[in-house]
């Protein structure tokens, strides 16, 4: 297993948070992680990327412990919801500081820059940037260090029908490569196609985990979104 | 080392970018022009104006007097108190002399414990002296300690204005910022360690300090004759209250309550330890404040000649409460505090 989650769980209030969830996932898998607002969705990602500490529970990622920061970063790449980037400067210098940062050769900025289609904007400054190209700029950081595994947090939230095609473009692209993938949505219809696995969150707590067809004729389906 | 050096570049870049470096250095250079202004060796500036009315019969022993001392006073004829009062509101003379109900002089200013108010009654009494024959003033001459011109004697001063000013205003707005904007957590996602991150932070605010500290001394052309000991008081100084404002910084979720907050800590900061010279109340709570530990090397290596052999417990005192809020931003860090 590429990824091993036990009893991991984080509760802001009651009614809020994740509860103890475990869960497997193998190599090459491309997960959605389903719910409505405040399911959870991005308490269970941002645990995983290390941006929250969790209450309990344990995470493996290729045989290493989460806690291990230094070596847990090498193997994780992580998309926010909202870009995270220097506005102030141009797409180049962001990749090449990251780069930099992850003693990754510089040389792999020039292929995220063709491999997402941002050689054309590679000195536009991000603050100038569209949301979707900014996303794009963001998957790109996060695929400087080539991480087998890459978590997306509403990787298409706020983005036009283009710009969602090209982000689900991207994360095709990521698969076929073989990189294990878990993004999170709240709209199960635009990723049917998409996700090999789907995990649906309510009230903190995982409530369907399977295949995209068991799902869509699934009662669960049925009663969230209907 | 290698990452140290890459986040602190950015951050400067960063301070480049949004005019922060640009405020910093602004502020030694608005000092010495302001300065320049007010400390003007013109003989002119100088003079005491007062303003006579022509219809008033004053003593000639008292005009005769004031036209003696033509080189100390100036003297503007008024048609009317009227104009007096207009031309002292306008600040084109400091006083005017008026008859009162006993034939002696009235004097009228804008506001009696001025230094304009002081200097004219002391050219007055030595005037009224000197014509009625009495002997010298028992102060025959002033002797100062503190040799220097106002630019020297507010340099201690101004060099904690900028250091509490980086460190309680810029730098816990740049690190909230970078929490705000996610960026901090963005830049964790990368190998770096999370003491190399505030160690970047602290090169910021010391770079910065440095520089303007650098700036006012080259435009004042002033060196302290102890450089060593200063040079050390700045870097204890710039790191405590770096590390002091980046802590502060992580208190705080937006840039917005980041700025408040360092106001709140930036005046009390401030006021007690530049104004503690006149205020025997302030003297007694200045050296509670940190500032004062900073402040009170600096000025006695700067006015007085002092150096550090003197002062081991205020550097003391600088670096542990530096490394006490450094250590307390690196548990706020780890704990991801309001990110």
């Amino acid at each position: 297993m590429q990824l091993q989650v036990r009893n991991l769980a984080k509760l802001y209030t009651q009614n809020r948070g994740l509860s103890p969830t475990s869960f497997d996932v193998a190599q090459g898998e491309l997960i959605a992680i389903v719910g409505h607002n405040g399911a959870g969705k991005s308490t269970l990602l941002k645990m995983l990327a290390n941006w929250i500490a969790p209450d309990s529970g344990d995470v493996i990622i290729d045989g290493v412990d989460l806690r291990n920061r230094a070596a847990a970063v090498r193997k994780i790449g992580f998309i926010p919801e909202d870009p995270n980037l220097f506005d102030f400067f141009s797409v180049e210098y962001n990749l090449n500081l990251f780069a930099k940062l992850s003693q990754t050769p510089l040389l792999r900025v020039e292929e995220v820059l063709n491999e997402l289609n941002l050689l054309p904007f590679r000195k536009s400054k991000v603050q100038t940037l569209s949301k979707g190209l900014k996303q794009r700029v963001n998957i790109g950081r996060a695929l400087l260090a080539n991480p087998p595994l890459l978590l997306l947090d509403e990787p298409t939230s706020g983005l036009d029908f283009e710009m969602t095609r090209e982000i689900y473009r991207v994360l095709n692209t990521m698969h076929d490569a073989g990189k294990t993938i878990l993004f999170t949505s709240h709209r199960p219809e635009e990723i049917k196609n998409l996700a090999t696995r789907i995990m649906v969150l309510h009230n903190g707590k995982v409530i369907f985990d399977g295949f995209p067809q068991e799902y869509f004729q699934s009662e669960i389906h049925a009663e969230l979104y209907s | 080392m290698k990452n140290i050096l890459l986040l602190a570049l950015n951050d400067l870049a960063i301070a480049l970018k949004n005019k922060t470096l640009l405020l910093v250095l602004f502020i030694p250079v608005f000092v010495f022009i302001s300065l320049n202004l007010v400390d003007s060796n013109d003989p002119e500036a100088a003079k005491i104006r007062i303003g006579l009315i022509q219809d008033y019969a004053y003593a000639a022993e008292i005009t005769r007097s004031i036209e003696a001392a033509e080189a100390s006073i100036a003297v503007t004829w008024l048609e009317d108190k009227e104009q007096g009062l207009r031309l002292l509101n306008e600040h084109k003379i400091d006083g005017v002399f008026t008859n009162n109900e006993s034939d002696r002089l009235a004097l009228l200013v804008l506001k009696k414990e001025s230094l304009h108010t002081i200097a004219i009654v002391q050219s007055f009494s030595a005037l009224q002296k000197a014509a009625e024959g009495h002997r010298p003033s028992w102060i025959a001459e002033i002797q100062s300690l503190h040799e220097g011109n106002m630019q020297r004697d507010t340099l201690p001063t101004w060099i904690l204005m900028v250091i509490l000013l980086v460190g309680f205003i810029i730098l816990p707005a740049q690190v909230a910022e970078e929490k705000e904007k996610k960026l901090l957590l963005g830049l964790l996602q990368t190998p770096i360690h999370e003491a190399q991150w505030l160690a970047a932070k602290l090169i910021l605010g010391m770079v910065l300090i440095i520089a303007a500290t650098l700036l006012l001394h080259l435009l004042s052309n002033f060196w302290p004759k102890h450089i060593f000991s200063y040079f050390a008081f700045i870097l204890m100084g710039s790191f405590c209250f770096s590390a002091y404002g980046i802590f502060l910084g992580f208190l705080c979720r937006s840039q917005a309550s980041a700025r408040t907050l360092g106001v709140i800590f930036y005046l009390p900061h401030l006021l007690p330890s530049a104004m503690a010279d006149v205020s025997q109340k302030l003297t007694s709570v200045a050296p509670f404040l940190p500032s004062y530990q900073l402040y009170e090397p600096l000025r006695s290596i700067l006015l007085e000649d002092g150096s550090m052999e003197n002062m081991l417990f205020d550097g003391f005192y600088l670096c542990l409460l530096g490394s006490l809020m450094f250590y307390l931003a690196y548990r706020l860090i780890k704990k991801r505090w309001l990110m």
